[in-house]
């Protein structure tokens, strides 16, 4: 995938213009909160993907990149908007720059624009996930169960599974109801032939033996053998031109119709009473039928998203997903209006079985009126066959059966009056036919037997057709859900087993033996997790909220690490860190560096300490981490950085603005004495409300610094180490020399004698303080690699430290 | 680098073959459509279990 060399950003978000060398390095934004450093979040994000995470999602309503990607004074004029990021691409080994203006953001000017960077990059810009903020760690952890199945399988990219299988099922239900419609029709089909043939089934021993017997009296050769051309008729000279009728077998027919219209009235009589019932919950409860009715828009609306347009309300959305995962939390809302839409299907389908049935015996009636030409009676029954057509057509749409509740409830049928007095008559029209000669009724017998046998053998194929097609559809929507399943299932295995070891890497001081366990169910995914051994909790059962945010995080980097393997170059960490707790983030920092070396992460916090800790971890540099001092909206973020910050003040001083060194040196004396107190273990008078001044805190450091020297010195001298006792008490002599000339422990003895006064001295009067304080804080850095100097464990500690190991003193005496 | 959907799809694809219910013909549509389309919908799953065999001449 990729890394980031450089990025230049103007008029972006709050910043006006800046730059910042990454040099493909895991690196480190601080500063305070409204400083910038998630402008630069922003910027980096949009040059990747076209994205702004901050401006999609909950509570974002009304916010777009378009409108408010843009610096606040260049919304009229976006094109001045723009981020230029130079990229490594780590698998093709070459740099890349994408340009991306806020007023084209599907546009990036890509150079080199080769094929494979396209390919890269487009790839990146599918990935949103790389940005992870503060607020949204929580949502893998402290949501239900399906929520939380939603977020990590949009993560993992899941929603095209998700979106084929539904496709699979809707195509197996959908074909599944076919075939019972045309095993319906076959059995009509059967009905109509075996009826005419007086036959038990339609065996071909038993088709022919009748047949024959039919063929003899016309003198017509026996067919021996039922091939799939043979015709019954074959041999007949004037088939053609006879009509069809076949007086006994039309009377069978009719009386067949007749005999079954006696059970009309009870036909289907349950699944009627049941979509009635189910019809009626909808009318009481009218949300249900507004979520049923939502249902079925929004699945349609779902279905045809194919762009950051809603297709049933044309408004835009920041990106397809998020429209796509807002159709579907509306339909999940609706779960018990699902289970009606299938109760109501399910007895839909039934009926239309029998209104096939019905059908299949009012055909050959229809046609007999036709053909002796009753005119009345063959409207009566044409009007009908149309009528119960429609009804089928109704009944297999949940929207179209709400219809039919009154239907329903009465004679669904629909039985035309007249029906019974019609049929009568016309089975009365019929007996009174002159009986057919024998020859005339062999004639008409084998032509209707082979019209019958070919409706039906048509009937058959399509059926047996549509049986093979809604077989393969179940097999591949049965297939695909075991597939599926075996995959998730290692796949939230393999989530699971990470996510274990990143968070007892961080808690390994208290809880070694962590362990979570993912339940993956249909729709959801729940989630509990070990707590001190006494068994498995839901995360917020027990653990404290600091413990909750390091699970989001550790759970969000296992779901990367998932996604993207070997290939998890890159990921934005907005204030995330914030979540690990004082206690941990050494180790946070140890479990970055250990188990993904190869990642660069781009990491911002405000809190000043937590950078410096980054430092002193080693997991960034001092040449791989910036501090935003503060912010202003003309001028952004301003960069403060603690190699520049003499130059800075040497610069104030050379114009003569002793009150602009003053304050950026009381500014950069007041984070670096936080920072050495904390890494040293200071003891600073406590206050509770953690307001720790400045003539309070340093000179608690040099104090302590002094201890520290002095216990060094002690260890070497019990260890024989000579070397080391004299560079520890040589350290603390410089320190005690510094200390006079900064005279800071006056302070603690007179808070009037201190920095305040610096605002009124004059160039000279303040060039020797800060040549003082430079040389001061000298004694508390490494001059190999910049960083801070600290101890270890802080209480009661051991060692003293830098971050490359060039300095590093034993702090405890051998044992006498 | 193949995505999950991709897995997935190569494992059913392996595992149908073993099915008597989905014909050679079939799978090889299904391959193509998995393959090519990343949103696929009902109607051109039915389109290919319809087919008798999985081809389309009729």
């Amino acid at each position: 995938m990729i890394k980031l060399e450089s990025v230049h950003i103007e008029e972006v978000r709050g910043i006006r213009k800046l730059d910042l060398v990454f040099g493909k390095e895991k690196f480190a934004i601080s500063g305070p909160n409204g400083s910038g450093k998630s402008g630069v979040i922003d910027a980096i994000e949009f040059g990747l993907t076209g994205q702004m995470g901050r401006l999609t999602g909950r509570g974002t309503k009304g916010l777009s990149v378009s409108e408010h990607g843009p610096h606040v004074d260049q919304i009229r004029f976006p094109d001045a908007a723009f981020v230029e990021l130079k990229i490594f691409l780590t698998e093709l080994g070459k740099s890349a720059t994408i340009t991306r203006k806020v007023s084209s953001p599907k546009k990036p000017k890509i150079e080199p624009g080769d094929a494979d960077v396209k390919a890269v990059l487009a790839e990146i810009a599918e990935h949103p996930e790389i940005t992870l903020s503060r607020r949204e760690i929580l949502r893998f952890i402290l949501v239900e169960p399906t929520k939380r199945s939603e977020e990590i399988q949009s993560l993992l990219k899941l929603d095209e599974i998700g979106q084929t299988r539904g496709a699979l099922n809707t195509a197996q239900n959908r074909l599944q109801t076919f075939y019972t419609s045309m095993t319906a029709q076959a059995k009509s089909q059967r009905d109509a032939l075996t009826r005419h043939l007086q036959i038990a089934t339609p065996r071909s021993e038993d088709l022919l033996e009748v047949v024959n017997k039919q063929r003899t009296v016309l003198a017509l050769p026996a067919i021996m053998e039922l091939t799939t051309d043979a015709k019954l008729d074959a041999g007949l000279s004037s088939a053609a031109n006879l009509s069809g009728f076949n007086k006994v077998s039309a009377l069978r027919d009719v009386v067949a119709f007749a005999e079954f219209a006696k059970k009309f009235p009870g036909l289907a009589k349950n699944e009627a009473a049941a979509i009635v019932a189910d019809l009626a919950k909808l009318e009481a409860d009218p949300t249900l039928l507004a979520a049923l009715q939502r249902r079925s828009f929004i699945e349609k609306g779902l279905s045809f998203v194919d762009g950051p347009v809603c297709p049933l309300c044309d408004a835009p959305w920041q990106n397809t997903d998020e429209l796509r995962e807002h159709l579907k939390a509306k339909l999940l809302k609706s779960e018990e209006a699902r289970k009606l839409q299938e109760s109501l299907l399910k007895n839909g389908t039934i009926i239309v079985e029998r209104i096939i049935g019905v059908a299949g015996l009012l055909a050959p009636v229809l046609k007999l009126a036709q053909g002796q030409g009753d005119q009345n009676f063959a409207q009566l029954l044409t009007l009908w066959k149309a009528d119960l057509e429609d009804l089928k057509t109704k009944l297999a749409t949940v929207d179209r059966i709400t219809g039919l509740k009154k239907r329903l409830e009465r004679d669904w049928l629909a039985i035309p009056e007249a029906l019974p007095k019609s049929l009568t008559a016309f089975n009365d029209t019929l007996n009174a036919k002159p009986d057919q000669t024998a020859m005339l009724d062999a004639q008409t017998f084998l032509t209707t037997a082979q019209i019958r046998l070919s409706d039906y053998r048509e009937a058959m194929r399509a059926s047996k057709a549509a049986d093979i097609a809604r077989l393969s559809a179940k097999a591949a929507y049965d297939t695909y859900c075991a597939v599926l399943e075996d995959e998730l299932n290692a796949l939230y295995d393999k989530v699971q087993k990470d996510f274990s070891t990143f968070y007892r890497a961080i808690n390994e001081d208290d809880e070694s033996k962590f362990t979570a366990k993912f339940t993956p169910s249909e729709g959801s995914l729940g989630l509990d997790v070990n707590f001190y051994e006494r068994g498995l909790f839901p995360p917020a059962a027990y653990h404290s909220e600091g413990h909750q945010d390091g699970m989001g995080v550790c759970l969000y980097l296992a779901l990367m690490k998932q996604l993207f393997g070997d290939r998890f170059t890159f990921s934005l960490l907005d204030d995330v860190v914030m979540s690990v707790d004082a206690e941990h983030r050494y180790q946070f920092c140890k479990l970055l560096k250990t188990h993904f070396p190869d990642t660069q992460f781009i990491i911002t916090t405000h809190d000043r300490l937590w950078a410096e800790q980054m430092k002193s971890a080693g997991l960034v540099t001092a040449k791989t981490s910036v501090a935003f001092h503060s912010w202003t909206i003309d001028s952004g973020p301003l960069v403060e950085s603690d190699n520049e910050i003499w130059d800075d003040i040497a610069g104030a001083l050379g114009k003569g603005k002793v009150e602009a060194a003053a304050a950026a040196l009381r500014r950069h004396l007041e984070y670096v004495s936080r920072l050495l107190a904390d890494q040293l273990g200071a003891s600073p008078p406590f206050r509770a409300d953690g307001k720790y001044e400045l003539g309070q805190m340093l000179p608690s450091v040099l104090k302590r610094m002094k201890e520290i020297w002095g216990k060094a010195a002690e260890a070497a001298q019990s260890w024989g180490k000579a070397a080391d006792k004299k560079t520890a008490v040589e350290k603390k002599t410089l320190l005690t020399t510094c200390n006079g000339g900064a005279n800071v422990e006056q302070w603690a003895v007179n808070t009037a004698v201190h920095y305040n006064a610096w605002a009124n001295f004059g160039k000279r009067d303040f060039e020797p303080v800060v040549t003082a304080f430079k040389e001061l804080l000298g004694c508390f850095r490494c001059e190999s690699c910049e960083s801070w100097i600290y101890v270890t464990p802080r209480v009661s500690p051991e060692t003293l430290r830098c971050a490359c190991s060039a300095i590093n003193f034993n702090l405890k005496a051998r044992p006498k | 680098m193949t995505t999950l959907h991709q897995q997935i799809a190569e494992k059913f694809l392996a595992k149908l073959k073993g099915s008597k219910d989905v014909d050679v013909g079939k799978i090889e549509q299904l391959r193509r459509l998995l393959a090519d389309s990343k949103k696929i919908k009902a109607d051109e799953f039915v389109r290919i279990f319809s087919q008798s065999d999985g081809g389309d001449i009729k």
